[in-house]
């Protein structure tokens, strides 16, 4: 099958209506700077399956796409040595029913390619929440999330995706549908293929149906917004929370050279170059408490200031952080990383990360999830510069990987960071569900 | 190579006195707690290290004879059966604690560690492993990371995946890999992710990273009295659908508050048809109204009585009492068969209506003792296996509570496991396709079927079967495209719900 019968072969299965083809059209869906030949949108998932299908007979390549917020991210595809594969864009956009929700169970089945908003939009009501706090949740799409393993900072206090993806629904790259788990909180019938999909970048199987386990919304919320002089006493603050009885659900270190302008407004007169936000959440004389000796500890550790803050300033501020690593605007001379470590090595990291920026006069922003061990980092400047710099930071923290490179350099650098043990493992994983590459070939470590 | 050749080079690997061949002791090792169908191994190994476990998985690759690792034998799916025989590789020498780091919330463990064993080390320091099953007493990690076990403080804390951040593994090929060591989101597949929860059949672990849960600065504990189990059924689905987050939400019927007490003498109140057993946990603030709450809500749903354990002596009595509740089974008759299924929480109430209809059916007693706020029910069928006739009412007894905790929307297991136990049964919840993926996944580690054959997969269609015809729908010649288009047709012609 060549394009053209692929592209009225896929026209036929969804209609034309949904079926981009002019290169005009599908420049929007670039990845570096390599136009697809056909931009697809099933309606319902026996549509998606007859489009992989069919762009498995065509030999086509298949980018799966749901919100487009993470595509700058991984190596250019994998293309034949003539150029010759067409390249087709699957999205998941038309995916946005809702199979089943009991409210009651606080659990939830639905199509992928509702966008986070949407979703929060919906259980919001019951009084249900799913905190991943997604970037960008307004584009950010239920399967993108699961295909990135998107995870933000309340990991700390109700854990990732790993803990609340309960089953899904997928389409193999043979167009095949196959499920896995279930609708409940509680599963062992067979293999947890929910651990495989998630953070598999789009390389095994289309993600088009998803249940999860939901959170009941906290009765109080709020945050307490430490602000200090250095990062030493930054940590000190996150060591004293990492050894008290306390229960923050998350625990942000933030640094910006200057001050922490991106939230600093958002505080009354912050122009300190560290800040700690942590946040609160539950019963409210629990929280209440969080926000009486949360200020005690920060001053303890040297902080120049403690704020707290509830409502619309604690929503915003956030809703600012949760979008902080997002790549989808990332400015042409910026770079978007996130390390990871474990929780005990993180000051240590972070410091390098600054001393090798301060070396090159890069301006640097980071945003760690404290008590977690993962931070991500914003980086900008020439291309030389941020080479150098990835190059110092890798060498010491094998864990760095790039969410978002200038295009010049992103094939260059090892946007995975060292190689993953169990490699070879993992590759027999790809050939067994995708013998003939066809599902973002080359792009991830897989 | 014959069977005195294959345990000469055993005992050249693991030592003489960590062989076990004496057919009688082999009997042992014929079975773990699920007693359906027993096959002894030729040959049992009791290795102390993972270079040890690594030979003997190359001595077997080269000698084509099935490996099985066994923790303590308490599962109950049949996972540590030797389905063909073969080498039982056991890890109860392998039981040391190797390392805590405080900083980092996280333990390293050999697999033959006790799980109780863990807590209470991980206690000095003002820590848990939160995953704590019922036969916690007993069974080892390596199991519960084979099962992905649960256990009653898994509704706010999560099963055992969640709580293993790396595994030390032997694979088929007898290499060993680390697939994490506790630094989050590596790149690449989950692989720590798979292998718990794949009942001992990709892969052999020897080591592993678990994450220690600091202890809650404060616990309130107390059991709730009911007329009937109706009345705590009722009272769960309402706590969960009310947004309470309790740390544990349990069930005994009067039946095993019966066994518990003949058992224990454990004093429970035997008038009581049903009792729930309700724990909240985190800082102090705001504990007492969170439960004041939910007494209230048992009240509302008809509790007769509700009494606190005011004391950490009196609260680990209640616990006691609920994680002996099976093994007090032995009183009321000789053989029981414990089901395990889970159900959308909203569907409890139905579903402990129709174990009583079953009950009456088969006419065999059922008691049930369950975490209720996940949903997991454990129906316990008592009846006698030399009786054949009872024998085959518990098999259609229990094979009912399975089918209709499918009809509800549920699952055959919740923390079993499949093992041998439930592996014909996975037609009901899975087709083909759904089992060929999970098969692709085994044949990536086990291509030869050498760990733990005869597992999980249904007996008519092994994992490799599934996996090969698998590979087959997706290796499509030119001349199969045909093929391949006519079954798109097909399917479109079905239209969307053909699939799901």
């Amino acid at each position: 099958m060549d394009l053209t019968a692929l592209s009225r072969h896929v026209s036929e299965s969804v209609g034309a209506e949904h079926v981009l083809n002019d290169p005009a059209d599908c420049a929007r869906y670039a990845l570096c700077g390599a136009t697809p030949n056909l931009v697809v949108t099933p309606g319902s998932i026996g549509e998606m399956s007859q489009v992989i299908a069919a762009a498995m007979s065509a030999n086509a390549i298949v980018i799966p796409w749901g919100g487009g917020t993470r595509q700058a991210q991984g190596y250019s595809l994998t293309t034949d040595s003539e150029g010759q594969r067409p390249v087709l864009v699957a999205r998941t956009n038309r995916l946005t029913r809702v199979v089943e929700h009991e409210p009651a169970d606080l659990t939830i089945k639905v199509e992928t390619g509702m966008t986070a908003t949407a979703f929060d939009a919906l259980v919001r009501p019951h009084g249900q929440m799913l905190p991943i706090d997604a970037p960008l949740p307004d584009h950010t799409t239920l399967g993108g999330m699961i295909a990135a393993a998107v995870a933000g900072p309340r990991r700390l206090g109700y854990g990732t995706l790993r803990d609340l993806l309960l089953g899904v629904t997928v389409v193999e790259a043979s167009g095949r549908v196959s499920k896995a788990g279930g609708t409940v909180v509680k599963n062992v019938s067979g293999y947890d293929m929910m651990k495989l999909y998630l953070g598999s970048y789009g390389t095994l199987a289309i993600i088009v149906e998803a249940s999860f386990k939901l959170i009941p919304r906290p009765r109080a919320s709020a945050t307490v917004w430490c602000a200090f002089e250095s990062h030493t006493a930054a940590f000190d603050l996150i060591d004293v929370l990492h050894s008290s009885q306390l229960t923050p659900v998350a625990a942000e270190y933030l640094a910006q050279a200057g001050g922490v302008d991106v939230l600093g407004r958002l505080v009354n007169g912050c122009t300190m170059p560290y800040a700690v936000a942590v946040r609160a959440e539950g019963l409210p004389a629990a929280v209440e408490r969080h926000l009486r000796d949360i200020p005690q500890f920060a001053t303890a550790a040297g902080a120049v200031d403690a704020q707290i803050l509830r409502d619309a300033a604690h929503d915003l501020l956030w809703a600012r952080i949760a979008d902080l690593p997002q790549t989808m605007e990332a400015t042409s001379d910026e770079m978007v990383m996130r390390l990871s470590c474990l929780p005990s090595e993180l000051a240590r990291a972070l410091q390098d990360a600054a001393t090798i920026a301060e070396r090159r006069d890069l301006p640097l922003l980071i945003d760690a999830h404290a008590l977690s061990g993962v931070a991500y980092l914003r980086v900008s400047g020439a291309n030389e510069a941020l080479q150098f710099w990835h190059r110092e930071m890798l060498a010491r923290w094998p864990r760095l990987i790039v969410l978002a490179a200038p295009a010049a350099i992103s094939d260059d650098l090892a946007l995975w960071g060292s190689d993953p043990v169990g490699l070879n493992l993992m590759q027999r994983i790809k050939r067994e569900f995708d013998p003939r590459d066809i599902l973002n070939p080359g792009r991830f470590v897989v | 190579m014959d069977r005195a050749q294959l345990s000469e080079e055993l005992r050249r690997i693991v030592g003489p006195r960590s062989v076990v061949d004496n057919p009688d002791a082999l009997m042992t090792y014929d079975s773990d707690g699920c007693v359906m169908d027993l096959h002894d191994p030729h040959i049992v190994v009791l290795p102390s290290a993972t270079e040890q476990v690594a030979a003997v998985v190359k001595l077997a690759a080269r000698a084509g004879v099935p490996v099985v690792p066994r923790g303590a034998g308490t599962g109950l799916s049949g996972g540590a059966t030797p389905m063909h025989g073969g080498i039982v590789i056991t890890t109860s020498r392998m039981n040391k604690i190797l390392e805590f780091d405080a900083r980092n919330e996280r333990v390293r463990v050999q697999p033959g560690v006790i799980n109780f064993e863990l807590s209470q080390y991980l206690n000095q320091y003002g820590y848990q492993f939160a995953a704590d099953p019922s036969s916690q007493k007993a069974c080892t990690i390596g199991g519960n990371i084979a099962n992905n076990s649960g256990g009653p403080h898994c509704i706010k804390y999560g099963v055992t995946g969640s709580h293993v951040l790396g595994l030390q593994v032997v694979l088929a090929d007898g290499s060993v890999i680390w697939t994490g060591d506790g630094t989050p989101d590596a790149p690449g597949y989950d692989l720590t992710g798979m292998l718990v929860g794949s009942e001992g059949t990709l892969a052999l672990v020897t080591e592993a990273w678990l994450k220690a849960t600091r202890l809650a600065e404060s616990t309130r504990v107390v059991m709730a009295l009911f007329d009937d189990i109706a009345g705590t059924a009722a009272t769960v689905s309402a706590v969960i659908a009310g947004g309470f987050l309790p740390a544990a939400l349990e069930v005994m019927d009067r039946l095993a508050i019966k066994a518990v007490n003949d058992a224990y003498k454990m004093g429970l109140p035997e008038s009581a048809g049903a009792a729930l057993i309700i724990e909240v946990d985190g800082v102090d603030d705001g504990l007492d109204e969170l439960l004041a709450e939910i007494v209230e809500i048992c009240h509302r749903h008809g509790a007769i009585e509700v009494r606190p354990a005011r004391t950490a002596a009196e609260q680990t009595q209640v616990w006691a009492a609920r994680k002996n509740a099976f093994g007090a089974m032995g009183r009321l008759a000789p053989t029981y068969y414990l089901v395990d299924t889970v159900v959308p929480r909203t569907r409890l109430p139905y579903m402990m209506e129709q174990v009583q209809l079953i009950s009456q059916t088969f006419n065999l007693p059922i008691a049930n003792v369950f975490h209720a706020g996940d949903g997991n029910l454990h129906p316990i069928v008592l009846f006698d296996r030399r009786d054949p006739d009872q024998l085959h009412r518990a098999h259609e007894a229990v094979t009912q509570v399975m089918k209709l905790s499918i009809e509800q929307g549920g699952v055959i297991s919740g923390e079993h496991g499949i093992g041998m136990e439930k592996q014909d049964y996975m037609p009901l919840l899975f087709n083909d396709d759904d089992l060929g993926a999970m098969a692709a996944v085994h044949e990536s580690f086990d291509p030869t079927d050498l760990i733990n054959p005869g597992k999980i997969f249904p007996r008519k269609q092994p994992g490799h079967n599934l996996a090969m015809q698998r590979r087959a729908k997706v290796n499509l010649g030119d001349e199969e495209e045909n093929e391949f288009d006519k079954a798109t047709r097909v399917i479109k012609a079905q239209g969307d719900n053909v699939w799901i």
